[in-house]
């Protein structure tokens, strides 16, 4: 507040929007790799950021506030998702969806090479912590202080979770 | 898997394009749906007077918030409050004027406190019926909590009355400062019994620095009868004290509508 030493607010919900929206829907667009569903989850997360609003509090970081609501609800998503995609997958669950796509045009899918899919299958197959975790690091960039906030649990924990997802990832 | 592939990862695979896209796509739903959701805005700002610096929210229903600053530990508990009802912005022009109506209020202007008042951040039925009762006590008088008390129908409320005073958004303009404990010592304040004492006295009531009860030159007013007394009068020691109000001097009682007792002769 000009004048005076109080901090009495966090900046105004629209701004927060504006300085913030751009990263989020570039982070959901990576998790949910689909274009729908992200934009849906975007949406969601401000809705939901919006009627917590009131409850953060001035001296709190918004970044980490706002991540850890839309960690929630793409969790949420991804577990409807996979109970959703278990009907359909259970008779074809020894080939990948990289496995299959050898037979069709490849270069109809732009970079989504072999690789690139056999990379996000990898990764989806990591344990949860470890892929929230991974993704908060490389995707958004965000610290492990941050991380740490927005899975609730220590910094070194969130820096562990990281460099076990890396390490497999390497592995392999 | 190989280093560069994490650098893919790291590196980002949508492009800026779509990004700036799929924003301009997504932003009207967005607004749209936060529009159903939105809390009404209301400026927020400190205004100077001379109670000291004042805390003051404003919605376009009127004055919400006003609290006396520097900070105690409820401030914070306050603004949470106003927060889940509006979204304040930060707006110093706007509460101004509220730091110029209570100094011409202290000067002795007795109407210029004009600005509207709403209770929304009054949650409970009862509080927001005791303070309604309240703005209905005029300048130059004072009530007991207990009087209060009956006049928004809990005539043994005291307490509850008390609670009310404390949970007053918007002290001054809802005058919880003239509400006394019914032995006519002068109670406490939220913003401190100096600042009670400040308002009192501009309200005419002569009161020292150090006074802990209501000045002599008092007298006692029934709501029934509208009649006013000396405090010695032997009239006052069987008279219903929840029908009582203290007025400043004779005129402050006239002013109100009540005439002198023949008894004791106040004016």
């Amino acid at each position: 507040m000009p004048g005076t030493k109080l901090r009495l607010l966090p900046l105004p919900f629209d701004e927060i929007m504006r300085r913030h929206e751009r990263e989020l829907l570039r982070y959901l667009l990576r998790v949910t790799a689909n274009r729908e569903d992200a934009l849906d989850l975007f949406q969601e997360t401000w809705l939901r950021a919006y009627r917590a609003f009131p409850r953060l509090r001035p001296e709190s970081q918004v970044r980490p506030w706002l991540y850890a609501i839309a960690v929630n609800l793409s969790r949420n998503r991804a577990r409807d998702g996979v109970r959703r995609a278990r009907v359909f997958a259970a008779n074809r669950k020894d080939h990948s969806v990289a496995d299959e796509m050898d037979g069709g045009d490849r270069r109809s899918c732009g970079n989504d090479g072999y690789a690139s899919v056999r990379f996000r299958e990898l990764i989806a197959a990591l344990p949860r912590r470890q892929r929230e975790a991974l993704r908060l690091r490389y995707i958004s960039g965000l610290g492990y202080d941050e991380i740490a906030e927005i899975m609730h649990c220590s910094e070194e924990n969130a820096r562990a979770n990281v460099s076990q997802a890396v390490k497999k990832l390497k592995s392999m | 898997m190989p280093n560069e592939r994490l650098a893919e990862f790291d590196s980002g695979q949508v492009s800026e394009e779509i990004l700036d896209k799929l924003l301009h796509r997504s932003r009207p739903s967005v607004n749209d749906a936060l529009r159903s959701i939105r809390r009404p805005q209301a400026a927020l700002g400190v205004a100077k007077s001379p109670l000291g610096d004042l805390l003051v929210a404003l919605g376009s229903g009127g004055l919400l918030l006003v609290h006396y600053l520097p900070s105690d530990k409820e401030l914070a508990a306050l603004i949470a409050r106003l927060r889940s009802f509006f979204d304040p912005v930060e707006d110093r022009q706007a509460v101004q004027t509220v730091g110029a109506e209570v100094r011409k209020y202290l000067a002795g202007e007795a109407d210029s406190l004009r600005q509207k008042v709403d209770l929304s951040l009054v949650v409970t039925a009862f509080q927001k019926r005791v303070l309604q009762k309240l703005q209905e006590i005029p300048r130059g008088a004072v009530v007991s909590y207990q009087a209060l008390g009956a006049v928004a129908g809990a005539p043994k409320g005291a307490r509850a009355i008390g609670n009310a005073m404390h949970n007053n958004p918007v002290p001054i303009y809802v005058p919880c400062h003239r509400v006394i404990a019914a032995d006519g010592r002068l109670g406490g304040y939220g913003g401190g019994r100096a600042r009670k004492l400040q308002l009192l006295r501009s309200e005419g009531f002569a009161l020292g620095k150090a006074d802990e009860r209501l000045p002599d030159g008092v007298v006692w007013g029934h709501k029934g009868t509208k009649i006013f007394c000396r405090t010695d009068c032997h009239t006052t020691a069987r008279v219903d004290r929840t029908k009582i109000m203290f007025f400043a001097d004779p005129g402050e009682a006239k002013q109100a509508g009540l005439r002198p007792c023949k008894i004791c002769r106040p004016a």
